[in-house]
């Protein structure tokens, strides 16, 4: 679970372009959205074709995504849960 | 204000105004769904041409998106009985993405850009004077009046041929969908259940006359205002719509307001924003409708569309139903029409919304009074200035020296006098250029102001449009085996974006507009900045050319500039 944490904020901040973070400064427990990240609804999207492409899980209701992206670690146990890839 | 001589619409609902009125007046529509359209794996709903319309509008020469154009452009024109080969005239044309379909098939850029089509359509027309092209994302219709308003009323042009034309393929669908903007059913504008919007193809044209026309329709004001808020997701507040509201309608006009044309595309937000706005501008008792559930959301088409259905419906005493819609689902305290019904009233209000936080709205009524505008006077002073090159960096007239060259000269610049703005990361190189070329520029205007403003407007030219947004937008949609459209890039093939990232950045709710020609002419660019200052509100411009073709091909050359003897 621990690299998929790792791996799943690397893979973040690829896909947003978040160039000055690493993975050290998103805390795993935090809130993504709404928090220091300064992430937005573009960024949600976003997210959801990351989980898609890389993991095999699509997400048809945009409003779930609020529940699975509540933390880093809440989306990974929910990706280790689902993946299909 | 400026008069209208002859109109056209051409959807699928059919080729002429009266055809196309008609079939609304009795509530038909063209929205169908499709399933695995284009490759998409996701259905969805829209208003398509039919393979026989699509061959039946196709001219030798021409790509599907100028056939189009042209077609409906042509037809207006005839009926206006203007030789445009010998009169004052300027075509004005409207779109989101033009001819981007050929992204798939033509690997020349240039084919791709907006300022090549609206060229093959101004020769075909036979009008001899530069066309501008307006890439103001979905409001880009009504930006297109706003502009013909400003460009007569200036004295430039006697005539204006207005022509709003999309076609949808695989890059804008797909889009819409990564966005999760749009209904697999049909659209329920303002609705308690709407599920999104709908696309459709389709072409208008307005051809407008300077000099007054005793009974004829009048477009008396129009303005666009910026939301700066988000790029993609409206003001909560309504704020960029409410004040353009504000800009055009006076107290004294609202008795005579036959009904608004909401933009109604059915998205949550949209609808939700423009009651909050309508409501906001005190305008809550005048009937609103909005045609999506005909003609789906014509993009580029849409603002002129509209007006020329809004002006037909007028005509005939009616005010249209808002097909789809059934039972309220806003908070803003607005009066939907919900079935067709008369009016003896001669005016109305279209407005629109759309990406880069842009809000247009126009008042169009029967000719009320007769006038003629004085020519807007004055000249333009160039209060600071900064050109950006892959090479090279100037500001008022002195070089900037910096390490760096190409992409990584604008990283450069971002980090050495900005970096507290990590947006700057997400953005497409077109923005970024526009955003750090604005940040030296107020730099050297002095202090920034963090309070909101709405007397500077930010009004930009380009050869380009977002050219390295289309191509890598497209690599994230082109492999049907690797099909994974991403949104963050979609959002940013919308050349009007840098625009709004200059207005979020600095709360700019003056308004922000995008223009595209064919080559960088600098005379049509003042012109067109001295015209804009028309507007009341505005007082000053950031404005000027930003083209970003590649990394080794961009420039910036954008001033901030101020209306003399105003």
């Amino acid at each position: 679970m621990e690299d998929l944490v790792l791996e799943l904020k690397k893979e973040i901040i690829e896909a947003l372009n978040l160039e000055d973070v690493t993975p050290e400064d998103i805390d795993a427990d935090a809130p993504l959205f709404g928090s220091g990240l300064g992430l937005d609804s573009i960024d949600a999207l976003e997210l959801i074709v990351l989980i898609e492409k890389k993991y095999g899980i699509k997400l048809k209701d945009p409003s779930k995504s609020k529940e699975v992206f509540m933390s880093v670690n809440i989306m990974a146990r929910f990706i280790a849960e689902n993946r299909t890839k | 204000m400026i008069y209208r001589i002859a109109d056209n619409i051409i959807s699928p609902l059919g080729e002429t105004t009266a055809q196309n009125y008609q079939a609304v007046k009795d509530g038909r529509s063209a929205l169908r769904r499709y399933d695995h359209q284009w490759d998409i794996p996701e259905p969805f709903t829209a208003s398509l041409f039919t393979e026989a319309q699509n061959e039946a509008l196709a001219i030798q020469g021409l790509t599907r998106f100028e056939s189009l154009a042209f077609t409906s452009a042509k037809n207006a024109i005839e009926a206006s009985k203007i030789d445009v080969s010998i009169a004052n005239v300027v075509l004005i044309l409207s779109t989101t993405k033009g001819n981007i379909e050929q992204i798939f098939e033509n690997q020349d850029d240039t084919t791709i850009y907006p300022g090549t089509a609206a060229k093959h359509i101004a020769e075909r027309l036979g009008i001899n004077t530069k066309p501008i092209t307006i890439c103001n994302a979905c409001i880009s219709g009504v930006s297109a009046l706003v502009l013909a308003l400003r460009l007569l009323d200036a004295g430039l042009y006697d005539y204006a041929v207005v022509c709003g034309a999309d076609v949808q393929n695989k890059f804008t669908v797909s889009g819409f969908l990564s966005l999760k903007a749009i209904s697999e059913n049909e659209c329920k504008p303002f609705d308690m259940e709407r599920m999104g919007l709908n696309l459709g193809e389709a072409a208008a044209t307005l051809v407008l006359s300077r000099q007054p026309i005793a009974e004829a329709w009048a477009i008396e004001s129009g303005a666009v205002r910026n939301d700066a808020f988000h790029i993609s997701s409206p003001s909560k507040n309504g704020d960029g719509a409410r004040m353009a509201l504000n800009a055009i309608v006076r107290d004294s006009d609202k008795e005579r307001l036959a009904f608004i044309n909401a933009h109604g595309t059915a998205t949550m937000f949209n609808d939700q924003m423009e009651s909050v706005a309508i409501a906001g501008a005190g305008l809550g008792t005048i009937p609103v409708n909005a045609y999506k559930g005909y003609f789906g959301h014509t993009l580029g088409a849409a603002g002129i569309l509209e007006t020329v259905l809004s002006m037909a419906a007028t005509d005939d005493h009616t005010i249209l139903a808002t097909r789809g819609f059934e039972e309220i689902g806003v908070s803003g305290r607005v009066h939907l029409s919900s079935q067709n019904s008369t009016t003896d009233k001669c005016s109305f209000v279209k407005m629109i919304s759309g990406f880069g936080g842009c809000n247009g709205a126009i008042l169009a009524s029967k000719t009320p009074e007769l006038k003629t505008e004085e020519n807007a006077n004055g000249n333009i002073e160039v209060k600071h200035r900064v050109q950006i090159s892959p090479s090279t960096i100037v500001v008022d007239g002195k070089p900037l020296a910096l390490e760096g060259t190409g992409k990584s000269l604008l990283t450069a610049i971002y980090k050495r006098y900005v970096d507290d703005y990590p947006k700057f990361y997400k953005m497409d190189p077109l923005s970024r250029l526009g955003f750090v070329a604005t940040e030296l520029l107020l730099k050297a205007e002095g202090e920034r102001k963090d309070t909101p403003s709405e007397d500077r407007a930010v009004i930009l030219f380009n050869r380009s449009s977002s050219i390295q947004a289309d191509r890598k937008y497209l690599a994230s949609i082109i492999d049907p085996e690797d099909y994974f459209p991403s949104p963050s890039v979609f959002v940013y093939t919308l050349p009007n974006i840098v625009t709004g990232e200059i207005a979020m950045r600095n709360l700019y709710h003056g308004e922000t507009s995008f223009y595209i020609t064919d080559e960088r002419n600098d005379e049509q660019i003042k012109q067109t900045l001295i015209a804009s200052f028309a507007d009341k509100k505005t007082k000053s411009i950031v404005g000027g050319w930003i083209d970003y073709q590649d990394d080794s091909h961009f420039e910036a050359d954008i001033y901030i500039t101020e209306l003399t003897n105003k």
